[in-house]
């Protein structure tokens, strides 16, 4: 009911496929392509570190939806995810050296993940809570060790080199060019996870996670459900893996920690459990962040505070715990996370000069 | 004046102008480091003698008139941090040489820097760098940019492996003695496992099966009784640090003899001040000819170093400051070949600048770093490994490391030197 | 069969174990008065670690005497945390308040590099004797002074949660807030006493861990390890956190023993808990001893 008093006069629909499109006004349509052509132009910029910045908030954004629909959409809680991250990566450099060509590869990449997230989402179907959290960090573990162990796959610990993705002979090996490749799979991807969140499997999920046994009443399998949902989240950390491994041309099992999996779900925390965009907002944030206290730290050095401190080389533990602190409070001032301080936002500028 | 004479006239002026002002062009540097990360306990003492010779370069008047512009960053010992302040160095200081830091930092960057053509003098010794062409047998990736100063792990363990061998016969042993690799199941502990066990098979040791234990402090006792059941004489440690710490204590506590083996990481000053006597009898590389405190021509100037540096001036320097020391000064020599007569300082020129020299050692540090050799088919710069033990006598629980040294309660011995053979079936592994 | 090696490893597991159970007894007290999955657990061992460790060298004084002060600090440690961080956060989702305490163990990771250095320190010795015979098997005499300590801590608890006001009104708000707060029960206070003690016992097991393995920041994997532990015995028993960490220490070392001699992969040491911790969820979902949530529509 509330997303219908949003909308603004004149925008009205008149079937239910009207009803239910991934943008909710004709506005945010044309504001979503206009963003996109935008980020088109970025390249031309040419600063490689702006550049590279948001080539891993794309493949990191990519993975975080997956945990996103995950955990947020379905209700399970996942501590491996980087796992699966890791599984994609090397499955698709694994593909590469085995003759497939890039560009294909990284969709198989995450097909295998899938198979993989599918093969642990069976147990999820009896363990609820902290137990299932605890099976996934075992997850994590299990399959890290595999990592170290599987030579064929992953080339042991030595890690595996692979190729950047090619298109008739053109090379995307530059920040400039791979830009696009990732934000080609972001606009995929995004648009998919819309898409599923509003069909009927979409609702399923949904409703598993407000009240599961409500849902088995009403016919929706849970098992099923609940290993569909495990499927999906892998295919999306697959992609996300892929597309890492084919920036950086290096797969290795150091990697993927379970640090890195308490990064993941750090970004949907933060970024706002249970909604597409704020996966992107989550990922955007856990990698500006020290990027931004970075900035600071440098801006400090060898100014006043500095010497007034005496803090020299303290600077780097400062970084870590002004990271650490800025969690703390962002998640104290709001826990629901950005997107709900964003949809906040969007609602006092729309009902102006009326909200309170 | 005509129109032609007067823009001649200004033409000479613009580059009669330019000369001395492209001659205070600072050369920019990148330095990764780690001193807040999981491998801070060696990154610090490292980055410090990094920065420290880099500065004191610069106070002596640079690279032919040119300041170094030393750009330094904390990683933390996480990848994505490098690789974008990779890009930003490349992008906005266009950095021409990289001090690198670990094994995570500089396999990531590895294809970029062979891509953007910058030497990348790493403090990662794996011998999967060693190829600059990845045409030898056993190597599986190219790395023409990549250097290191010291031998690599795995010629490290190749060389502990020989001198076990003689070792044993000057104990005296009876029959085969046993070797066994000691580490967790990591690219870092791994990176000489094979090379460590073919060899120790070709000089007749039986190779007992590896044992595995964590990269983080625990209860390793398992593990040594394990070592102590299979009889084993000869342990090489693999991992860093802060675990061998557990592993030797834990074997102290029940009654292992084994003569350990460990790594350049694994033991140092620190380590033994915190293992204590349980360290003692330790036999591992020093990539140095000497220790602080010993006796080389070279030491006048990595004292003088020292005092001036931007560090805490500290009375004990371990070993790991010295390596950062000579890595340093490797990188500005290959510079200086680069800048003589003139030349510009590139990427390029200064990998051809590391090429240049036989039995490379920078003017003024003889006696401390070793003799370095590198060619462009083979960037394995030394082939000679300096064997020390470690000496610990008494209580290291009260008192600094300097301290301790001091008191002669610690103490760095030297065991030998072992000269490898610059075997081509032994590059890339 | 090495008979001799299996039982040395066993009676070390069982030593051992207790210390991975009173480090899950301090995770499973916090998880079953408020709710919270401390993530920040290893810190509260490492900030203990150092603390006792920073007054025995830099200030000479004797360990009894340093261990008290020490355990005093934390819990002061434990009611500043709970009451600065997460009393904002009650009534937030679940998986905030995990989150806030990763932020934590970011942010003390840190400051104790900071304040401590980034080297491995030794721990000055505590006993005369430092390492004791245990049937055969040497044992350090700290992982004994360990399991008497627990056991002492478990005598405590079960007095505590059965016979003491305090404990029973633990047991309550743990079993229902409201009902509990209807009661007369201050809940704020009921947190932050559980968090205290939570913090206390954790610094316990810092400083056994210090004392065997030097202080360094690494000592906060052990939080880690507590998981499979805790899961073992069922989340909301104390009991069951003990025996779990008993299982998993004697499980590690017998499944390291059979790797050793006969299977020869190297890894079961760390790998096997998690295995069979993925065995022992699917036949008994909620652990040995968890309670079963039954579910009502």
């Amino acid at each position: 009911m509330a997303a219908i008093a949003m909308t603004p006069c004149g925008d009205f629909r008149q079937s239910y496929r009207e009803d239910t499109t991934i943008f909710p006004t004709r506005l945010s349509r044309h504001f979503a392509i206009a963003g996109v052509a935008l980020l088109c132009l970025v390249p031309l910029t040419g600063d490689r570190y702006v550049l590279s910045l948001m080539i891993q908030m794309g493949y990191l954004g990519i993975a975080a939806l997956g945990l996103n629909i995950l955990v947020g959409f379905t209700g399970q809680i996942s501590i491996g995810h980087a796992a699966f991250f890791g599984v994609g990566a090397f499955a698709s450099a694994w593909f590469v050296e085995h003759g497939v060509p890039v560009l294909l590869a990284m969709p198989l990449a995450g097909v295998a993940t899938t198979a993989v997230g599918m093969v642990f989402g069976i147990p999820a179907a009896r363990l609820k809570g902290l137990y299932l959290a605890i099976a996934t960090l075992a997850a994590q573990f299990i399959i890290e060790d595999f990592f170290a162990r599987a030579r064929w796959f992953t080339g042991g610990v030595a890690g595996r080199i692979t190729q950047p993705p090619s298109l008739f002979g053109f090379a995307f090996d530059s920040n400039e060019t791979y830009f696009y490749v990732v934000l080609v799979w972001v606009v995929l991807m995004f648009v998919a996870a819309a898409n599923l969140m509003r069909s009927r499997d979409g609702r399923a999920l949904v409703a598993v996670r407000d009240h599961y046994l409500s849902a088995e009443i009403m016919g929706i399998n849970l098992t099923y459900y609940r290993t569909l949902s495990f499927g999906i989240s892998s295919f999306f950390a697959g992609i996300g893996g892929a597309l890492y491994a084919h920036y950086i041309l290096f797969v290795s099992v150091e990697a993927f920690t379970i640090l890195f999996s308490i990064q993941f779900l750090g970004m949907i925390i933060i970024g706002g459990l249970g909604s597409v965009m704020g996966s992107m907002m989550g990922a955007v944030f856990m990698v500006m962040l020290p990027e931004v206290v970075q900035w600071f730290a440098d801006a400090v050095a060898g100014g006043m505070i500095d010497r007034a401190l005496r803090l020299g080389n303290a600077v780097s533990f400062l970084r870590e715990m002004v990271i650490g602190a800025a969690i703390i409070l962002f998640l104290i001032f709001e826990p629901d996370g950005l997107a709900h301080r964003w949809r906040l936002i969007k609602a006092y500028w729309k009902l102006y000069p009326f909200s309170h | 004046m005509t129109p032609f004479r007067s823009m001649l006239l200004a033409a000479t002026a613009a580059v009669g102008f330019a000369g001395p002002a492209e001659a205070q062009q600072r050369i920019p540097v990148g330095h990764l480091m780690d001193n807040s990360g999981p491998t801070s306990d060696v990154g610090v003492p490292y980055g410090q003698g990094v920065a420290d010779a880099l500065a004191w370069v610069n106070r002596r008047g640079g690279i032919a008139g040119r300041q170094l512009a030393v750009s330094g960053f904390d990683y933390g010992y996480q990848a994505p941090r490098a690789i974008a302040q990779y890009q930003a160095w490349t992008q906005r200081e266009r950095v021409v040489a990289i001090q690198g830091w670990g094994t995570v930092d500089t396999e990531a960057l590895i294809a970029f820097v062979t891509r953007d053509r910058v030497p990348y003098i790493s403090a990662s010794y794996s011998a999967a760098l060693t190829d600059p062409t990845g045409r030898a047998p056993r190597a599986d990736k190219a790395a023409p940019f990549n250097f290191f100063y010291g031998p690599s792990y795995s010629d490290a363990l190749r060389a502990m492996i020989i001198w076990a061998a003689e070792d044993w016969k000057a104990r005296g042993g009876q029959g085969r003695p046993k070797y066994v690799h000691m580490g967790a199941n990591h690219p870092y502990p791994n990176s000489p496992k094979a090379a460590g066990e073919a060899l120790a098979a070709e000089l007749g040791f039986e190779v007992l099966p590896a044992i595995q234990f964590a990269l983080t402090p625990g209860d390793y006792t398992a593990q040594c009784l394990t070592l102590r059941n299979a009889g084993a004489n000869y342990a090489y440690l693999g991992n860093t640090a802060g675990s061998n710490i557990s592993v030797l204590r834990a074997c102290q506590t029940a009654g292992v003899q084994v003569q350990f083996l460990g790594n350049v990481w694994g033991m140092d000053e620190n380590a033994m001040k915190a293992a204590g006597v349980a360290a003692n009898g330790v036999v591992f590389p020093v990539r140095t000819g000497v220790t602080w405190g010993g006796d080389a021509p070279g030491m006048a100037a990595v004292r003088e170093i020292s005092r001036g540096g931007a560090s805490a001036a500290a009375e004990y320097r371990p070993v790991h400051y010295l390596a950062g020391v000579c890595s340093a000064m490797l990188m500005v020599e290959a510079m200086q070949t680069a800048a003589a007569d003139g030349g510009q300082v590139t990427g390029d020129r200064i990998r051809e600048g590391f090429y240049a020299r036989r039995d490379w050692v920078p003017q003024g540090f003889e006696g401390v770093c070793n003799p370095s050799n590198f060619s462009a088919e083979d960037h394995r710069g030394q082939m000679n490994v300096a064997l020390f033990r470690s000496v610990v006598t008494g209580d290291t629980t009260q008192g600094s490391v300097a301290e301790l040294m001091r008191a002669g309660t610690m103490r760095l011995e030297p065991v030998t030197t072992i000269t490898l053979e610059r075997r081509q079936d032994w590059l890339g592994w | 069969m090495n008979w001799e090696l299996l039982f040395q490893l066993t009676l070390n597991g069982l030593i051992v174990g207790t210390l991975y159970g009173v480090v899950a007894m301090s995770f499973v007290l916090i998880y079953k008065a408020s709710q919270v999955v401390n993530f920040a657990q290893g810190e509260f061992l490492l900030v203990g670690a150092w603390v006792c460790w920073w007054l025995l060298t830099e200030h000479r004084v004797p360990f009894l005497w340093g261990f008290l002060v020490t355990l005093a600090f934390m819990t002061l440690f434990g009611i500043l945390i709970q009451v600065v961080v997460l009393r904002p956060l009650i009534g937030e989702p679940v998986i905030s308040v995990i989150m806030v305490t990763i932020g934590l163990s970011i942010f003390f990771q840190a400051l104790m590099k900071w304040m401590f250095g980034v080297f491995a320190q030794p721990f000055p010795p505590i006993f005369e004797t430092q390492v004791v015979n245990v049937m055969g098997l040497e044992v350090q005499s700290v992982y004994l002074m360990s399991l008497v300590i627990s056991v002492a801590i478990m005598g405590g608890f079960a007095w505590f949660f059965t016979a003491s006001k305090h404990g029973l009104a633990m047991r309550a708000t743990a079993f229902d807030q409201q009902v509990a707060q209807s009661l007369g029960i201050s809940v704020r206070q009921v947190f932050a006493m559980s968090w205290a003690i939570s913090a206390v016992v954790s610094a316990v097991a810092g400083v056994v861990v210090g004392v065997v393995n030097g202080v360094s920041s690494a000592l906060s994997f052990y939080g880690i390890k507590v998981f499979p532990a805790v899961i073992l015995g069922g989340l909301d028993s104390i009991l069951g956190a003990v025996l779990g960490g008993i299982i998993v220490g004697v499980l590690e070392n017998v499944a390291h023993f059979f790797d050793s001699t006969l299977l020869n992969w190297g890894n079961m040491y760390q790998i096997a808990p998690f295995y069979v911790l993925v065995l022992i969820l699917m036949i008994k979902p909620y652990g040995l001893f968890g309670t079963r949530t039954i579910e009502r529509v």
